[in-house]
């Protein structure tokens, strides 16, 4: 950075200090927000519990980030090797991130018992599948000539693997890891609502039902921190470790859908069900837990389908996703253009990217429960308020991932560029944003579980509507029917819109990424 | 339910989750000798509200009784029923609803000890615009979570009030909403969300729904058949121990208060709040009743009203969920 983007972006952060203190006093007495020196003065009081309750979520966090990402590469690795497991590694590792925490968490604490376990790997959940799509995406970024080379030398795709694409990939690992750092601090500090003892969440819920703002805002300022040193730790190894200027990848355009008959798509479905429905059952069987909570396959079916009041289980279902789908449709696409928008605004204005970086970082990072009842104030209990909620989930990883997806433009291009003298916006149109769209891609399809987590966790915490309130109430009303059976629709919508957004994918990168398709 | 059973699933489990997570398990088995370990999950975080158990557990009156009792907190993504099914709980914190609907759903629960007879649910308000008979609704806005629609219903019903005629503003367990004039009242707790104003120096009227024929037993151990079958000598020495805890709370609830903030340093409790809630709670959990009859304790007529409120609730009970037997042999010896 140099120093006069040093010097704004201080200033930046010293009137959003400002503004913050400003309008905290402004709203002394409502119980909404405190103010930079409220929090002072309360970490100055609090310390030792703050410090003890810190080490604990972080330190599951922590291992819930290395477990998560070593699972990620894994599972790339393995997709890679073996490409027919590709799309069933992709199509279960989505599934298994739609679970949602109502229905997990329970589980996850009867599994364990006392202790950190759920916290531990439900971060683990909040973080393996936003590395694992850029992963994906990395695994296939490198030009053509370089794969002939290693073939050239009679190797396979061992060698491939580790010359020429564990290289490749290193950019896009990076921005899964940047990613992945706020959502497993989240992750762990969601994980403690399953009766942890200790740490930032246990302390959150204390916080908000005894009106203690300021506690509610110190934990969510040190979240905030937390994860923007993370990020920016990580983006500093980045940074180190990224020297060389990315390489031109020319590839030729492949002609999508004709390929494979649709055959080929419902027999890759199939196995997918087929997969999904068999580790269920094996899983739950394996565990051995009762049916009263950990629903089987025929039971969830019995329930909606063959049970006498099957049709009425079915209209509360779909009422409650009618509501949802409200809400999360438009956010999911606001939060992408925003996310897209603001990686290209940074790119075109650094200045800029030195102020909003923190905001941006700090925005995901702020647990929910906090920024909720201020945004719900600020924008009514209606729609505008969940809307923007969703979309401030979603437009973090597109953001991230755009934001390296623009720094993914070969350099020698950009060269041919400046000499030609072309403009900031010449070079963004023809060179940047065909650089970016690979991982733009991969954003939007990370993307749709994210939205829909997003919506139920604001349904099932703030607003009360939904399927997210729906999944809550059964838990507590114990129809654990109707939560599982919510589980399967929201996992079968996501793999529904992911789906949908792969297809444009292909029409799209068949021209501008080729390397990105094909077995 | 009928279709697996669950009697023998405990120990497959405990060596399941010892493998999946050897540390903690080591936490939970305490090797004191010839000791029974068991779990009592908690309904809610560690506060004075489960403080009769600290104070059995902290006087050794368990250990007494050869029970080495470890209390599982709970929270908002930690319901009581899974793990009392599953047996890594013998005893469970519910109340007579949640209770009612997980019995209906096929757990085989009963009803063992009853320790707050008044249900917990206020209409909380200010002082200047009072909700103080439920015939005051009508026109106010109520902040409340959407789930809890059928309580404000059964009041309703009970008290000839048109539901239609006030507005139910959906909102967090906060009393936020409340305090900056979102709402005119909230439905929560009598222990929580007023403590917590009173805290912060705002006055509020409550309004307490066990007072206008809200009749549904709370904070309710409940336990399996099996276990009531089975495993009776442990579940006699633990209520044994809940009922002195509670004895002792009683006489003295600021202690009570100190030792709940000692005991749990890294929980965030204020000593101020658990005093006042500890304070609030004991009108709702001992009566002339249980002066006579002993902590714990209900009567047949309590369990009809019980059913009639559950019944407004959309819950078909029968009298044979509470079971008093446990509750007999701990004050009958």
């Amino acid at each position: 950075m140099t120093g006069q983007r040093r010097g704004a972006g201080l200033l930046g952060i010293a009137a959003m200090m400002v503004l913050w203190e400003g309008v905290g006093r402004a709203f002394e007495g409502a119980f909404l927000i405190a103010g930079p020196s409220d929090i002072l003065v309360y970490l100055g009081a609090n310390l030792g519990l703050m410090v003890r309750a810190l080490g604990e979520t972080l330190g599951n966090a922590a291992l819930g980030f290395v477990a998560g990402n070593l699972a990620a590469i894994a599972l790339a690795v393995l997709a890679q090797l073996w490409p027919p497991s590709r799309s069933s590694v992709s199509g279960l590792a989505l599934i298994v991130f739609c679970l949602p925490l109502v229905a997990t968490g329970p589980i996850l604490r009867i599994l364990y018992g006392p202790g950190p376990g759920p916290q531990i790997t439900l971060a683990a959940l909040a973080v393996y599948y936003t590395t694992l799509v850029p992963l994906l995406v990395g695994l296939r970024a490198a030009p053509a000539s370089w794969f002939d080379l290693v073939r050239s030398y009679g190797r396979g795709p061992l060698t491939e693997l580790v010359h020429v694409r564990a290289w490749a990939t290193l950019p896009y690992l990076f921005a899964g890891l940047q990613i992945a750092a706020p959502a497993a601090f989240l992750g762990a500090m969601v994980g403690e609502f399953t009766g942890a003892e200790r740490g930032m969440g246990v302390l959150t819920i204390r916080a908000i039902r005894a009106l203690d703002v300021d506690a509610t805002w110190t934990i969510a300022t040190i979240a905030a921190l937390v994860s923007i040193l993370a990020y920016s730790g990580l983006g500093a190894i980045a940074r180190r470790v990224l020297l060389e200027k990315p390489a031109v990848i020319l590839s030729a355009p492949v002609s999508t859908g004709r390929r494979r008959g649709p055959w080929h798509a419902a027999a890759r479905l199939a196995l997918l069900l087929g997969l999904t429905i068999g580790l269920w059952w094996a899983a739950l069987e394996l565990a051995d837990l009762p049916s009263f909570f950990a629903k089987r396959p025929d039971d969830v079916w019995r329930a909606f389908v063959t049970a006498p009041d099957a049709s009425a289980t079915r209209a509360t279902m779909a009422s409650a996703l009618a509501g949802t789908a409200l809400f999360v449709v438009p956010g999911y696409l606001a939060g992408l253009a925003l996310g897209a928008a603001l990686a290209i605004l940074f790119l075109l204005v650094p200045a800029a990217a030195a102020v909003g970086m923190p905001v941006a970082v700090a925005l995901r990072s702020v647990p929910i429960v906090t920024t909720a009842p201020l945004l719900v104030l600020a924008l009514g209990r209606g729609a505008t308020g969940t809307i923007t909620l969703v979309a401030v989930m979603v437009f973090f990883p597109t953001f991230v991932a755009c934001l390296h997806g623009l720094r993914q433009a070969p350099g020698q291009i950009l060269d041919v560029f400046d000499t030609y003298a072309a403009g900031r916006l010449a070079r963004l149109v023809h060179v940047h944003v065909p650089a970016m769209l690979p991982a733009f891609f991969a954003a939007a399809r990370m993307a749709v579980p994210a939205s829909i987590l997003a919506v139920t966790v604001v349904e099932w915490l703030a607003t009360g509507r939904g399927v997210g309130a729906l999944m809550a109430l059964s838990a507590s009303l114990s129809d654990y029917d109707m939560l599982w059976g919510a589980v399967v629709v929201v996992s079968g919508l996501s793999i529904l819109g992911y789906a949908a957004i792969s297809a444009v994918e292909r029409r799209i990168l068949s021209v501008y990424a080729a390397e990105q398709l094909g077995a | 339910m009928t279709r697996r059973g669950i009697l023998d699933r405990r120990s497959v489990l405990k060596g399941g989750a010892a493998g999946l997570c050897g540390i903690s398990a080591v936490g939970i088995m305490r090797p004191a000798y010839g000791q029974t370990n068991v779990n009592m999950q908690l309904s809610w975080l560690h506060s004075v509200q489960f403080a009769g158990s600290y104070i059995a557990q902290d006087r050794g009156w368990w250990d007494e009784a050869g029970l080495s009792v470890s209390l599982q907190q709970g929270g908002p993504n930690a319901p009581v029923e899974p793990p009392v099914v599953s047996g890594t709980a013998l005893v469970g914190i519910s109340a007579a609803d949640y209770t009612a609907s997980a019995v209906e759903e096929g757990a085989p629960f009963k009803i063992l000890a009853v320790a707050m007879q008044k249900n917990p649910f206020v209409i909380a308000s200010l002082p200047d615009n009072p909700v103080n008979a439920p015939g005051d609704l009508v026109g106010k806005r109520i902040g409340m979570a959407l789930a809890n629609t059928p309580v404000l219903q059964a009041l309703c019903t009970l008290n000839d009030v048109d539901i239609d005629a006030i507005t139910i503003v959906p909102t967090q367990y906060s009393a936020a909403p409340l305090v900056n004039g979102e709402v005119d009242c909230l439905l929560c707790w009598e222990t929580d969300l007023p403590v917590a104003m009173a805290v912060r120096g705002i006055d509020s009227v409550t309004m307490l729904l066990a007072d206008h024929g809200y009749a549904v037993h709370s904070q309710t151990y409940i336990a399996t058949e099996d276990s009531l079958a089975n495993r009776r000598d442990e579940l006699v020495a633990l209520l044994g121990g809940e009922v002195r805890g509670w004895d002792a709370y009683r006489g003295d609830t600021d202690a009570a208060a100190r030792l709940t903030v000692e005991r749990f340093p890294d929980a965030g409790l204020d000593l101020e709040t658990q005093r006042l809630q500890a304070a609030r709670q004991v009108p709702l959990m001992f009566s002339e009743l249980t002066d006579e009859f002993g902590f714990g304790w209900w009567t047949d007529a309590a369990v009809e009203e019980n059913i009639e409120t559950l019944a407004l609730l959309g819950r078909d009970v029968s009298p044979d969920l509470w079971d008093r037997s446990i509750l007999e042999e701990v004050h009958g010896g």
